[in-house]
């Protein structure tokens, strides 16, 4: 049996101490399921932030695969105070990856539970462990024949509902917003306990997946970015799969054409004339996720120039900003919300529609497409091939539905960005009055100087937009405290007693979301 | 609260290469083909891009003397879910790969998955004739770093690299040279095919210099050693 050997330990654990907690893990989950050699952690430690791989690097990878398995390990971590990070498919690429938040954490993968509990096509809901994929959920909703459809991620073929839905993840269907379409949640608390919220605590309830409020205190969001708990089963509502479905993108050529797309996509969202998490990518998202590589065009360092940015809106017809939306329902009620938007487009003057004829199979519209209508795949991976060299941030502002505001953003993050030698690679996606604004910072992990850089902008990014009011939805654990003081004492006061009252041993994911009983000073 | 960067940094040994002991002159051109190494190197499968069967890392996994099979990855990234069902199979299999950024974060991410073994992990970046390494590696790849770099110093070829050893006590060991000339552009990556190709069959040695065929690769890759 091989011995820890790795050299990481959890913070203020001695090698004994951590030594007699591998020792029980190995008890009550098997050897095989208790991985600390270096080889095994490796694939844990693929980071793609601005800092060595060191920070983030575990001492150990648990994987369990029942409840009961999971309620061992947490009083294994409160005997020995073991630090734990919960992963579920651990395909959190940009925000951390699999690796834990702080160096010696011990991971928790659950890829191993990973059973589809229920999914029922008439109150159209699914039920399922951590571990299960999109990917395996499509294949189940296909081989079933099931009249349902998913909405996901865009990893959707290897990452999870579970995992997503507790970093509050973002999808591009009608159901795009995945913490609202959650319904029912199982969580280990860190004294063993097992809690179902919303109806799920009522003994032969047959509603857990139906009703999500149950009586008194509502809390299924505080289990989200957080670490009061370990969600070990979640239900959320699947949509109907629609008779008609028409995807459709509409190709814009200005930068500036940003403020009129935003003030005419806000009513047809907030009526529901367009009911999906619409898109608008800019230039070098849709290049990146289109396979266009920067190198094909410059090899210069630095940002790409303006000119570049047009050569390649001319060469490949994407433009300057590309909205996708889709539509669903019934022939009719398509036709009748398809001349709806055409009509309000062409009053702008401006936009050139593409349709799913039109396009064929042409990427980027193609994944586009299959996003928005539930059928997993990886193109957009493509981003990282972009620029390459393997380091990735995602900095995603929340913005206000309204176009000035997303120029404002927009104009902002591309002075950052520049003045740092970066790009601006982003995309805004269109709740009916928030965009999450999503800016992928790519840099290259080989060059030190220029990872030093990625790190400096990324705070700057931070700094310049509270200025304004603005913070991000979520961020990767190399900034997770940065970003937890921009949303203010009170709420980070509170935070911590409520950490004190369910985890007072600080076991749970410390750092998570910047919640840590052992460096949090009120 | 994450380590501070600036925590780590202070601990790594700035190395240079005047630190290394250079090893005697690099084997004749071609020898690739004429010497294979007849060691314990152990099959597997290679994983690179499109068009790149017979690229300067297959070569460097060929002169091992191992038996190599070579898949191309091609531009639809989904087709990658394949692997994973392979990974996942419960077979033994040993992957060795240099590929593009975006083909190498699923590859890994699926080996995390299948419960697999990661002994090296490497990024790459080969501009203007000058390349960029950052390792993570981890104790059965001990001195494959050391030997990539003075196999780099003597074709030439300028570089800058960095090991991290996973966990690993040790100071990150940072080596570095000039340009000299440009005629084995690509021998960093026979180099790591090399390198890769025999991981544990006793001490890296220098991988045989191979011809350069065309245009020096340019781009970032990254490299990988898999077994589940
Ligand atoms: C090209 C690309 C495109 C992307 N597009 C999107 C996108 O469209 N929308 C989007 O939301 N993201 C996107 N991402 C980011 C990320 O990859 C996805 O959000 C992905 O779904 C997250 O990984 P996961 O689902 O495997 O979750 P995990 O990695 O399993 O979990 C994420 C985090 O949630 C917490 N957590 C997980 N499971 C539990 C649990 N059981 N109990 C308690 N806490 C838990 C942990 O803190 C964990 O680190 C993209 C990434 C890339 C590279």
């Amino acid at each position: 049996m091989s011995e820890q050997n790795n050299g990481v330990l959890p913070r203020g654990v001695t090698q004994q101490e951590f030594n007699a907690a591998v020792e029980k893990f190995r008890a009550l989950l098997g050897n095989e399921n208790v991985l600390v050699e270096q080889q095994q952690l490796v694939p844990y430690n693929k980071i793609m932030m601005s800092v060595e791989n060191a920070a983030h690097a575990p001492s150990a990878a648990v994987t369990a695969t029942t409840v009961e398995q999971v309620q061992g390990v947490v009083k294994i971590c409160n005997e020995h105070r073991i630090p734990i990070w919960t992963i579920s498919t651990g395909r959190n690429f940009g925000y951390g990856s699999a690796a834990p938040g702080q160096r010696g954490q011990v991971i928790l993968d659950l890829k191993k539970m990973n059973r589809i509990i229920k999914v029922d096509p008439e109150m159209c809901y699914a039920l399922v462990e951590p571990g299960v994929t999109y990917g395996q959920l499509y294949d189940y909703i296909q081989e079933n024949n099931l009249p349902v459809m998913l909405s996901f991620s865009a990893p959707s073929a290897i990452a999870g509902p579970v995992g997503n839905t507790m970093d509050r993840g973002v999808g591009y269907t009608p159901y795009g917003e995945h913490f609202m379409m959650q319904c029912g949640m199982e969580v280990v608390l860190a004294n063993g306990d097992v809690y179902r919220t919303g109806m799920g605590g009522v003994k032969g309830s047959n509603t857990w997946q139906i009703f999500k409020w149950g009586y008194g205190p509502t809390l299924d969001g505080m289990f989200t970015q957080s670490n009061y708990g370990i969600c070990t089963k979640m239900g959320f509502w699947l949509m109907p799969k629609p008779p008609v479905f028409k995807p459709f993108e509409i190709i814009f050529e200005n930068e500036e054409d940003i403020v009129e797309i935003v003030e005419v996509l806000r009513p047809l969202r907030i009526r529901g004339i367009i009911p999906n998490s619409a898109v608008i990518a800019n230039i070098l998202w849709e290049a990146g996720s289109g396979n266009v590589r920067r190198s094909d065009y410059i090899t210069e360092p630095g940002h790409t120039p303006d000119e570049i940015q047009k050569q390649i809106q001319k060469d490949t017809g994407m433009g300057a900003w590309n909205l996708y939306a889709a539509l669903y329902g019934t022939q009719e009620q398509v036709d009748v919300n398809w001349k709806i938007i055409v009509d309000e487009f062409k009053k702008l003057g401006k936009g050139r529609i593409v349709t799913q004829e039109e396009a064929g199979d042409t990427q980027p519209f193609k994944y586009r497409a299959e996003l928005m209508s539930g059928v997993p795949n990886l193109q957009e991976f493509g981003l990282y091939n972009w620029r390459g060299g393997g380091g990735s941030m995602w900095f995603a502002p929340v913005s206000e539905a309204r176009g000035s505001e997303c120029r404002k953003q927009a104009a902002m993050a591309k002075r950052v960005l520049h003045k740092y030698g970066l790009d601006y690679v982003a995309e805004f996606i269109v709740a009916p009055r928030d965009m999450h604004h999503v800016i992928d910072v790519l840099y290259d992990r080989t060059n030190e100087e220029e990872t030093q850089r990625a790190d400096a902008c990324f705070a700057e990014l931070l700094d310049e937009f509270e200025k304004e009011g603005y913070a991000v939805y979520r961020v990767n654990t190399r900034f997770q405290e940065r970003v937890a003081q921009s949303y203010g004492k009170a709420k980070r006061d509170l935070e911590h007693a409520i950490k004190r009252a369910v985890d007072p041993n600080n076991i749970l994911a410390p750092g998570r979301s910047g919640i840590d009983l052992d460096t949090y000073k009120s | 609260m994450s380590m501070d960067r600036r925590f780590v940094l202070k601990g790594m040994a700035l190395g240079s290469l005047a630190g290394l002991t250079l090893g005697g002159a690099l084997p004749a051109l071609g020898a690739a083909h004429g010497s294979p190494r007849s060691s314990a190197a152990r099959p597997a499968l290679v994983l690179v891009n499109q068009g790149a069967e017979q690229s300067a890392f297959v070569q460097g996994a060929r002169a091992t003397g191992a038996a190599v099979q070579v898949r191309q990855i091609g531009g639809d990234l989904t087709d990658l879910l394949s692997l994973q069902s392979q990974l996942g199979s419960g077979r033994k299999m040993r992957l060795i790969g240099l590929l593009d950024d975006a083909s190498a974060a699923l590859v890994v991410d699926m080996a995390r998955s299948a419960g697999a073994r990661v002994e090296w992990l490497g990024q790459h970046t080969a501009r203007g004739g000058v390349t960029r390494h950052r390792l993570l590696n981890t104790a059965s790849a001990e001195g494959c770093a050391r030997q990539l770099g003075r196999q780099l110093h003597g074709c030439g070829a300028g570089f800058e690299l960095t090991e991290e050893r996973l966990g690993s006590a040790a100071p990150a060991r940072q080596l570095s040279a000039a340009p000299r000339n440009q005629r084995h552009a690509d021998q960093w990556a026979a180099g790591i095919g090399y390198l890769l190709g025999s991981l544990g069959a006793g001490r890296p040695t220098a991988a045989p210099l191979i011809a350069q065929a065309g245009a020096p690769l340019d781009g970032s890759f990254v490299s990988f050693s898999i077994e589940t």
